[in-house]
């Protein structure tokens, strides 16, 4: 399919490994090259660095570091790598081997950066990331809560290799782990300690990974093994920054999966949305066949291994695995309507494994230092680490990478820094647009976060989106937006999930719009029973997911929006105005400087008013005001 | 060989020319007229015209024996493919969750009556098409505007309206 | 093969292994509705009416009988409250679409539907795929589910003219909810698609009698498809009728011949 065009290898002499005893002997030749004293700079370019200028701010040090003179110093090196997972600080720059952290470097910090702490060992003090609330600056990446407290197995490479350079992962054990499944292990022994590690689907359904390989393993005939790419879930990014990140990882973990369970092509379906991954990954899978990592007769051992890439054209049911095989196949992606698992009659009607990105990422790990290494993270049920894309109200927006079981309020404020502009958390949103919202701490105090406990509070762990939602979400509002944006990705075949997810958008338009009903909350909840009972496949049956969730916990809010004709959280527009508090206002005009439309008037020092009939709700003034004094009323 | 095709517009009517040869290269070298990757020829082409021409469209259907209904099925079925040409630049406003809570549906609304287009429409002139996409994973900055092919992080009505400025100007 | 014990609405039957709820159920005359099945045609479970409970191994779930192969003992109950009520949303959700189909209506008064709670979307087209997989069957050219979600509906490629449809009439006469009819016109078979002509073909004179006739002569794109290219269509230029007229008197001809008997066309046996 897209086939890999020109780059370099690093470095590019090199001829095919054509023994397992090779990949070590050009290991550790890489190795020798490194000076581990010599400076390193590590900038990060996953997507959300690069929108905030990070390839400028690299080619920047480029030129600077080859224009300079170095008088016999060890002269840095610059390395552009995969998302680092602090995006909201970005661009992040950091330097080895001191572990400096700098955050939102910007082109013009960078002859700074050179001239003080690369040369001379000095901080840039405005550079450097503080707490919420903290005087003192942190300087070392590794002593800044949002890494310190996260636990990085999947994302271990990711930051710290290029990953247009497959000589950094192998100096990272690259493809040891393949080496030794195919030297030391029979195919059953692979399938053995992938059971043994008890590691479940990271792409949301979260089944057993050892018993799928067992069971496409069993099949006769041809066999592909398959990567689902296509992480549609809005609000997740996990996948991507692993696929931009550290692309070798996953294939690695797909070559294993096809050794284990008998297969020599594989295929990697990425949604369209992510250019800079397919370029990534094209040039990865180029690099490690014109090494003998993959492609014919792998290290010599005679096992072959084909990786294609093939792009999704913009279609969040292709994420559905009969859906994404028919979409392979250059076809619509609408799921079958069969009752036949894809790992005996998938991809050409052959077996088929499909696992997601983050699930084939783990792979090399567990082969490397077996499944008793890997379950003794998290929990007996949900055993490892996941990776969790946390975004919304929450200071550190970023990839998280922790322990199955830790509690979620750690995540929120522990990692996350908590809720910014001193507003209170109100609940978390996972699995993306098929998971339902957890309101802690009001209702539910805290859980632990795994696929167990997520499915008793009426959520699902998915493939990790998690959102946090403060008190100024309203939660029938982000029950529409979901239906909606399911509303546009159902494929429409069926008659529970067309017909039933658009009446109930139409139900939740008219409550946001002030136009409830009594008996639509009912309506809803028969409406969405129905729709998980009767659907054809795994987009229908948990569509109705965020409605039920949000009617289970917030029941009295969608009540106030029906009876009340009022959004307590100030969001649905017709259903709230502000007002200004008399008691609390101490005029100090910043409302009135900041309404674009000029509805606050008074004088200064004197309680501000708003004038109704100009307000057009922009929230400016309650978000600007320091006091609180803006009400929604 | 070369041909035309009608694209007919509520203004005007605009002729396409079809390159054979570039359309043949697409389809038989670069993807050795495989009918499963049919969606990534199309994509090809989509890059070509920066729509699916029906001829186009029709060549296709000959070359790798897809009937065209089926091609026309799948060229509805997937949200980035479109049938109607679209416009010099295109502006795509991420509607995803993260984005949708720091007020991206604003912003599509503003540049939608601004523009006088609804999102996923092109203006008359063919100056600009308006696109919404359910995440581009770059929630850590968002709300994130596209602006042809460019990332915009934390992007404003501001922002935008400095784009739509310099179009106006163009 | 295996033969399954199932539990069929409390009563106990055996099934074959991989037959479906649905064959099972018509063996033992128990009726399950169904609104997107043809047994000439491969189960699409769209329209999701013919849902059932199936309770395996302990554990109970909602599938469908058109398609859902049994492959072990199970309870099945094809008529449960929770399958009742599902049936009665599906049924009031498509009358919302299409509150002209007489099944549409039948089914509502049987399952008691309320057909107040949707408004009318005035449709017409249940979406149920019948039209579209007959099409796939004969030359798979001509109609398709086009756009999705929503959107999705019956269309040709760019919802015009086709140049690729044969004028079978196999979507005219599968469609459940008649909103797919044909019309000979002047020589020409007309298609029409919610009252828009989608397909015009030329239909042959009978060199017999000189009518026209059903389009026979694109029985070659027919067999093409088959992989039967080199057997010649028989009788492309004469109607059925005359087919059917001039095969008796050749039939006939032939048996007086053998037994010195032949009767001429209209003197039928008076007894």
């Amino acid at each position: 399919m897209i086939e890999a065009t020109q780059t370099a290898l690093t470095p590019s002499e090199v001829t095919k490994i054509m023994s397992t005893e090779a990949l070590a002997e050009y290991r550790q030749k890489l190795q020798a090259q490194y000076d581990p004293n010599a400076p390193m700079i590590y900038v990060c370019c996953g997507t959300g660095c690069q929108a905030a200028g990070s390839v400028d701010v690299v080619e920047k040090f480029r030129e600077i570091l080859v224009g300079s003179a170095w008088d016999g110093k060890v002269v840095p090196m610059i390395k552009p790598t995969g998302c680092h997972g602090f995006c909201s600080r970005g661009p992040l720059v950091i330097i080895e081997p001191q572990d400096i952290f700098y955050q939102r470097v910007t082109v013009n910090d960078v002859q700074e950066i050179v001239e003080k702490t690369v040369l001379n060992n000095e901080l840039i003090k405005r550079l450097q990331y503080k707490s919420a609330g903290a005087k003192e600056s942190i300087t070392k990446a590794s002593e800044i809560p949002y890494y310190a407290k996260q636990t990085r197995l999947v994302l271990k490479n990711i930051g710290r290799v290029n990953p247009t350079e497959i000589g950094d992962s192998i100096i990272r054990n690259g493809y040891a782990a393949l080496a030794k499944a195919l030297t030391q292990m029979t195919p059953q022994q692979v399938i053995d300690e992938v059971s043994s590690s008890k590691l479940r689907g990271r792409g949301g359904a979260g089944f057993p990974t050892g018993l799928k390989w067992e069971s496409c393993a069993k099949q006769e005939g041809l066999r592909y093994v398959i990567c689902n790419a296509d992480e549609g879930d809005p609000g997740a990014f996990m996948d991507r920054s692993l696929l931009e990140g550290d692309p070798h990882s996953v294939l690695e973990g797909m070559a294993i999966c096809a050794y284990a369970v008998g297969s020599h092509r594989g295929y990697m379906y990425v949604r369209a949305e992510y250019p800079l991954a397919v370029k990534t990954l094209t040039t990865a899978i180029r690099q490690a066949e014109a090494l003998g990592l993959l492609g014919k007769n792998i290290m010599g051992t005679g096992f072959d291994f084909e990786v294609t890439i093939s792009t999704g054209a913009g279609a969040f049911i292709c994420g559905e695995s009969s859906a994404l095989m028919a979409s392979l196949e250059g076809k619509v992606g609408r799921p079958r309507p069969k009752y036949i698992r894809s790992v005996e009659k998938g991809f050409r009607d052959s077996p088929s494994n499909l696992n997601n990105v983050e699930t084939y990422a783990n792979i090399p790990s567990i082969i490397a230092n077996g499944g008793n290494w890997y379950k003794s993270y998290g929990t007996e049920r949900s055993s490892g680490t996941k990776v969790f894309a946390l975004t919304g109200n929450v200071f550190n927006i970023g990839l998280v990478e922790v322990p199955m079981g830790i509690s979620l309020m750690e995540i929120v404020f522990g990692i996350g820094g908590g809720v910014p502009n001193k507003r209170a958390l109100k609940g978390v949103q996972t699995g993306g647009p098929s998971g339902g919202c957890i309101p802690i701490p009001h209702k539910i105090p805290d859980i632990n976060v795994g696929y167990g406990k997520l499915a008793e509070v009426g959520s699902i762990m998915g493939s990790g989106g998690m959102i946090v939602m403060d008190e100024d979400t309203c939660m029938v509002e982000v029950a529409r937006y979901f239906v909606n944006f399911l509303v546009e990705e159902s494929c429409g075949q069926c008659t529970p999930c067309r017909e039933g997810l658009t009446r109930m958008k139409e139900i939740l338009d008219r409550i946001t719009q002030g136009d409830g009903r009594e008996g639509d909350i009912e309506l809803l909840e028969e409406i969405g029973k129905f729709t998980n009972n009767f659907s054809l496949c795994g987009l229908g049956t948990s569509a109705a997911n965020p409605v039920l969730s949000t009617i289970r916990y917030f029941r009295e809010e969608y009540e106030a929006h029906i009876r009340d004709k009022k959004c307590p959280a100030g969001v649905c527009k017709k259903l709230f105005h502000y007002e200004i508090d008399p008691d609390i206002c101490t005029g100090c005009g910043l409302c009135k400087s900041k309404c674009p439309v000029k509805a606050i008037s008074g004088e200064k020092k004197k309680v501000h008013v708003i004038d109704q009939s100009l307000c057009m709700k922009c929230m400016e003034c309650y978000k600007n005001c320091k006091f609180r004094s803006v009400k929604i009323m | 060989m070369s041909g035309t095709a009608c694209v007919c517009q509520e203004i005007e009517c605009r002729e396409i020319e079809i390159d054979y040869n570039q359309l043949d290269k697409i389809i038989r070298d670069d993807y050795g007229g495989n009918k499963e990757t049919m969606i990534m020829m199309m994509q090809a082409i989509q890059r070509v015209y920066r729509f699916l021409p029906e001829a186009a469209l029709k060549y296709l259907s000959q070359v790798i024996d897809v009937p065209l209904t089926k091609i026309y099925e799948v060229a509805t079925f997937y949200a980035s493919f479109s049938l109607e040409p679209k416009g010099k630049h295109i502006l795509t406003i991420c509607t995803g969750t993260a984005c949708h809570l720091r007020g991206s549906g604003g912003m599509v609304r503003h540049i939608a009556e601004r523009m006088g287009i609804e999102p996923g429409k092109t203006t008359q002139d063919l100056k600009l098409t308006l696109e919404t996409v359910n995440c581009v994973g770059a929630c850590a900055v968002a709300p994130v505007a596209v602006m042809d092919e460019k990332y915009y992080p934390k992007a404003t009505i501001a922002t935008l309206n400095d784009f739509m400025d310099r179009l106006d100007a163009e | 093969m295996r033969v399954l014990n199932i539990i069929l609405n409390g009563k106990a039957v055996t099934a074959r292994e991989g037959q479906t709820i649905l064959e099972l159920a018509q063996e033992n005359g128990v009726f399950i509705p169904t609104l997107c099945h043809s047994p000439a045609l491969e189960p699409a479970a769209m329209c999701r009416l013919c849902t059932v409970q199936v309770i395996e191994g302990g554990r109970a779930k909602f599938v469908t009988a058109c398609n859902f192969p049994l492959r072990r003992d199970a309870e099945i109950r094809t008529d449960s409250p929770e399958v009742r009520h599902g049936r009665k949303l599906i049924i009031e959700l498509l009358m919302a679409r299409c509150p002209s189909s007489p099944e549409l209506q039948r089914l509502a008064v049987e399952y008691e539907a309320d057909l107040t709670r949707f408004s009318s979307l005035n449709d017409d087209c249940v979406v149920c795929g019948l039209c579209t997989r007959a099409c796939e069957a004969v030359t798979g050219k001509t109609l398709s589910l086009a756009g999705r979600g929503t959107a999705i509906h019956v269309s040709t490629a760019f919802a015009k003219i086709s140049d690729f449809c044969i004028g079978c009439g196999a979507c005219v006469q599968i469609c459940p909810v008649q909103k797919i009819s044909m019309e000979d016109v002047d020589g020409e078979r007309h298609i029409l698609l919610h009252g828009k002509i989608v397909s015009q073909v030329k239909l042959p004179r009978c060199k017999s009698c000189g009518k026209y006739f059903g389009p026979v002569i694109d029985l070659e794109k027919v067999m093409d498809r088959m992989g039967e290219h080199l057997i010649p269509p028989p009788n492309a230029d004469t109607c059925p009728e005359c087919s059917r007229h001039n095969l008796a008197v050749k039939l006939g001809k032939r048996y007086f011949e053998q037994y010195g008997v032949f009767r001429e066309e209209g003197q039928a046996d008076a007894g």
